[in-house]
This record gives structure tokens, sequence and C-alpha cells, in this order.
């Protein structure tokens, strides 16, 4: 799906849960905070965490120049 | 030297490929974004119709403003106890609306999608749901997709 929609031009990432699965399928951005699949942009109702990783995300998706690079975020939910 | 060449020789050992890459170049400052998100972990408005969960290829359209009070999940293929809790878990609908007002994005998409992903028909994912979901999303002229999933 991120594939399609970067093919059709406009700029994708992905916030991972399973970043090896994410790579397999050839995701041309990803982030990683260290969450359970289901909880990928935080812990339910920790609206600082959730933020922060939204908000590195966005920051990673103007940073990242390499696709396929997956860039682990500093946030933990396990 | 000569070398024995066998055509269409393989390996017994099964060796994963990453497919080819699609990119496209970040062109703007986030300040500057309209941003969609796209998930595949089965979120919809309640008002809406439920995945199948045995296996479905359909996606939802998700109103950019819709409340998170509003918004549901079905899918079978992870524990929903956390999104159950909470939609932004895996559908930062709050988060992304509380970036937009501050000004770290230029605004939210009209629409958002979700689908159900972690399986089912590949094919009608690859070949028929992703570019009508991509497809919508250049036709709102989004310039960012946060997605979640896997």
């Amino acid at each position: 799906m991120q594939r399609a929609i970067e093919e059709a031009g406009i700029s994708t990432i992905i916030i991972a849960a399973l970043p090896l699965v994410v790579r397999q399928n050839g995701a041309p951005r990803a982030v990683a905070p260290l969450v359970p699949m289901g909880a990928n942009a935080g812990e339910p109702n920790n609206k600082e965490m959730q933020r922060a990783i939204v908000k590195d995300s966005l920051k990673n998706l103007v940073s990242i120049e390499t696709p396929g690079e997956i860039v682990s975020l500093p946030y933990e939910y396990v | 030297m000569s070398f024995t060449v066998v055509r269409g020789l393989q390996s017994e050992i099964f060796i994963p490929t990453v497919p080819p890459v699609f990119w496209t170049r970040v062109s703007k400052s986030l300040n500057e974004m309209v941003v969609a998100l796209v998930t595949a972990g089965g979120v919809h408005l309640k008002s809406d119709k439920t995945f199948r969960l045995a296996g479905d290829s359909s996606y939802r359209r998700i109103p950019g403003d819709a409340k998170s009070d509003d918004l549901m999940v079905s899918h079978g293929g992870y524990d929903n106890t956390d999104v159950n809790k909470d939609i932004n878990c895996m559908f930062p609908i709050d988060r992304i609306k509380e970036l937009a007002r501050e000004g770290f994005i230029k605004g939210v998409a009209l629409t958002h999608i979700g689908f159900m992903g972690g399986g089912g028909n590949i094919a009608a994912f690859t070949e028929i749901t992703g570019p009508e979901i991509a497809g919508e999303l250049v036709e709102q002229n989004v310039d960012a997709v946060l997605m979640t999933a896997g």
C-alpha cells in the first residue's frame, strides 16, 4: 500500500511495530518505536508519547534520504 | 578457461528478495504539507460497514475532522485491546489535528483511509485497492502520508 501511494507521487512514511516485515515488503521510509503490533503510534491514552512518535515520524519523512531506511525511535511501550 | 553454463539454475536455499524501490522525493517543508493518515489497522467510522475479519480487500474513508470517539476497529489479525482503549495508538487522528493547529504541518487531509491489512487477497490489494487509495489521495492533493501498519 505504501509503495502504491509512493508510486503515485506522494511521499510516505510508516510507523512499524515489525520493522523486519516492513523491510521485506519494500517500504520506502519507516520508523520503528519499541511498540507491540496494534499500538504503533504509542501507548493508549499516553498523549505525550503518541505526539512524540507522530512528530518524529514526520521529521524522518523529510530527513530520510535513502529508500528502505528504517529509523529506530526512542520510545518504548511493551 | 571455459565455464559450464546451466540456464535457469536456481539455489535450493530460499533467499528472500526485496521488491524494487518506489521513491517520491520530499519537496516541501512540513509546515507546507497537508498530511493524510492511512492505516492497515482496520480503522473505520462506527457508522460504516465493518471489515470481514476472514479477509477483506476493501477500504473505508475517514473524514479528516472525524472525532476519535466516532471511530472503531474491525481487524482479526492483531490484539485490539490497546486500540479499543484509545484509537489514537493505531490511528493518531487527534495528534495530527493538534500538530496542524500548532502549525507544525499545514493541514490535515479531508479524508484519511483505513483498510484491513495483514494478509488476505494480496493480488487485489496490489492491483486494485492500492492504486484506488493512492488515486484518492492524489485527487485531494495530499502532500504526505503517515501510515501505521506492520
